[in-house]
Formats: structure tokens, C-alpha cells, sequence
């Protein structure tokens, strides 16, 4: 994974344009786009269900998928050979379709959820607070987890007097707002986004 | 009514230009980003080619303004489009902010003070992008 902040709306300029105006009342008006790259289909899935969102993403129906091996995401979980064996035999599968001239477009419906992908995503400072809140959460999946993780980081190097009161929503709201879910572990939570 | 455009996302139409050709290329957003940042006739080329119904390509940016107007006028134009954002400054003053697309679809859907305020900002950060030009004929 990958993860850079391209490009985004100047904070310090409108702070100091209108004073009266604190961090929080600014956020709907800023806007962050992020270079995601190589997080998999199954993350990026996850990631496009923030509506509040614009995604520019690499399209299965134009490009082919070389060497699907490498391109791969693999989940800490699982062992990994027989992992690579499964990707394997989906990339065989999708070469003999594309091979005997099924379109890009249907050939990939055999293509796994591991599968890399690359895209743009541009936020709202409020809309990425709302993704902070409920993706750095210890409940939220590894790999959306880590993502929002590499974000925040690109974010609070950018803009630390906006993005140092980001984090999961324990930090943000002083409690844990997952009732009988909680991980039980909110201090540590705290204790890890505190700048 | 005044509008002021006083801040916006940076390389607007290099982020288009990026917008569009990810879809169909195998190098990384911020690769094709950075290869475009040098290369201004590539993306007045591509940026050209964009087609209104792909729409997302025009959201990868804020346009933040000053708008001095009547309480009607904002009335008005928050019951016109749900895709801009007002916050209160003071009296008749309001922050004003929304992506391309928003400014774009406003502007085309109705001539007013406002709208041909935000078509003229449209044009000043993006200047290659043929949108408005149906308003011009």
C-alpha cells in the first residue's frame, strides 16, 4: 500500500482570511485528495461506501491483469502458499478466458477480492473525520484500518492543528460509541492518536 | 450580490487530466499526477477531451468564496443545489464552497448574478474545460 496526500484546499490561508472562523467550522469547506495505491479490491470496496466521497479508480474493464501473482494483497491470516496456490489457479482461469477472447470486463468476474487496485479519493475535511472516526476504530478490517492510518499521517504532517484532533471516535468524543462491541480498549486507542 | 473566490485546490486541471486516465492506465494516480504536473500541454489536451457524463472527474477539488448577498439570494440558492456548502461569516456575509461539478451543474441549470459569478471562477481555474461553453453561444 501506498498512500500520498496530492493535493488539498489551503487551511492556513482561510484561517487567516477569517479569523472568526475555528478548525471545526472550516472542515466542510476544505478538501483532501489522496494517491491510494495497491490496497485490494476487498479494501477498496469498504472504502468507496463512504458516499461522501469522490473516487476516481483503475478500471478491470480497460486494463488486463498481468501477472495477478504479484498483484496481490495478502491477509496476515492465511497461510501463505496456499494463498498464492488459490490466486494461482484464479489467474490461470482469468488468462484462458481472456485468451479465448472473453472481453476484460467479464473475464474479471473470476478475479479475487485480493486483487491490487489503485485509485483517487478526494474528502471533505468533515467527511474524513467521519471516515477517521469509524475506520481507525480497533473493530474496523486491517487493511482499511491501515489505510486510514496512512492517511491521518499525511494529513496531520499537512495540517496538525486540524488533523491532531483526528482520530478513531473514542478519541474524538471521549467515549466509546460501539456500546456492546467495544474492544475494551479505549485508553490505549486514545493514548495512540494523541499528538 | 459579490462573490469572491479566495481560495481553491491547487493544479485543478491536472487533477482532471489525472482523473481520466487512471481509469485506463496501469501506472500508480500519483505517478500519472506527478508526470502530468510538468507536462501543461498534455493536460490542456486531455482535459479537452472530458465528457460531462463522467461527472466524478470534475470533484477532486474545493473552490471556496466570499459571497456578500440578501438573506432570499441564499435562500435561493440552497433550495437550488444540495451540492454547495454556506457557513454564516457575519450580516450578509457567507463562506461559500463546493467541487467543480457542483459550480458547473449550477451554473448550467440557471442564469443568475450568482451563477455567472461562479461560471466566471470556473473559468479562471479551469480554463480548458468546455462545460460552460453552450452558455456562451
Amino acid at each position: 500500500m501506498n498512500v500520498r496526500l496530492l493535493a488539498h484546499t489551503p487551511y492556513e490561508l482561510l484561517r487567516e482570511r477569517f479569523p472568526t472562523l475555528g478548525w471545526r467550522q472550516l472542515l466542510p469547506h476544505l478538501a483532501y485528495t489522496f494517491s491510494v495505491e495497491k490496497i485490494s479490491r476487498a479494501c477498496s470496496h469498504q472504502l468507496v461506501r463512504h458516499r461522501a466521497a469522490s473516487f476516481s479508480q483503475q478500471s478491470q474493464r480497460y486494463i488486463t491483469v498481468k501477472r495477478l501473482a504479484e498483484r496481490v494483497v495478502t491477509p496476515p491470516t492465511v497461510d501463505d502458499s496456499t494463498f498464492r496456490g488459490l490466486v494461482e489457479k484464479a489467474s490461470d482461469a482469468y488468462q484462458t478466458l481472456v485468451d479465448s477472447g472473453v472481453p476484460k470486463e467479464d473475464a474479471r468476474y473470476v478475479l479475487p477480492n485480493a486483487t491490487e487496485t489503485s485509485l483517487l479519493v478526494t474528502m471533505t475535511g468533515s467527511a474524513l473525520f467521519h471516515f477517521y472516526g469509524l475506520r481507525l476504530c480497533n473493530r474496523a478490517q486491517w487493511e482499511i484500518r491501515s489505510l486510514a492510518d496512512a492517511m491521518l499521517a499525511r494529513c496531520k504532517a499537512s495540517e496538525p492543528e486540524v488533523f491532531d484532533n483526528a482520530g478513531p471516535y473514542c478519541y474524538m468524543l471521549g467515549r466509546c460509541p460501539e456500546g456492546r462491541f467495544t474492544c475494551g480498549e479505549m485508553a490505549e486507542a486514545v493514548e495512540r492518536y494523541r499528538p | 450580490m459579490r462573490l469572491e473566490l479566495v481560495a481553491y485546490t491547487p493544479n485543478i486541471e491536472t487533477m482532471i487530466a489525472t482523473s481520466m486516465l487512471i481509469t485506463t492506465s496501469g501506472a500508480q494516480p500519483g505517478t500519472l499526477y506527478d508526470r502530468l504536473l510538468n507536462r501543461p500541454g498534455k493536460v490542456k489536451e486531455v482535459v479537452g477531451r472530458a465528457e460531462a457524463q463522467h461527472g466524478n472527474i470534475l470533484e477532486h477539488n474545493r473552490l471556496v468564496w466570499m459571497l456578500e448577498a440578501t438573506d432570499g439570494e441564499v435562500l435561493e440558492a440552497t433550495l437550488d443545489t444540495s451540492y454547495l456548502t454556506f457557513t454564516r461569516l457575519d450580516g450578509n456575509r457567507w463562506l461559500l464552497s463546493g467541487n467543480l461539478r457542483a459550480a458547473i451543474e449550477y451554473a448550467q441549470e440557471k442564469k443568475t448574478p450568482l451563477t455567472e459569478a461562479i461560471a466566471a471562477s470556473v473559468k479562471r481555474v479551469a480554463p480548458d474545460i468546455r462545460f460552460l461553453e453552450h452558455e456562451e453561444r
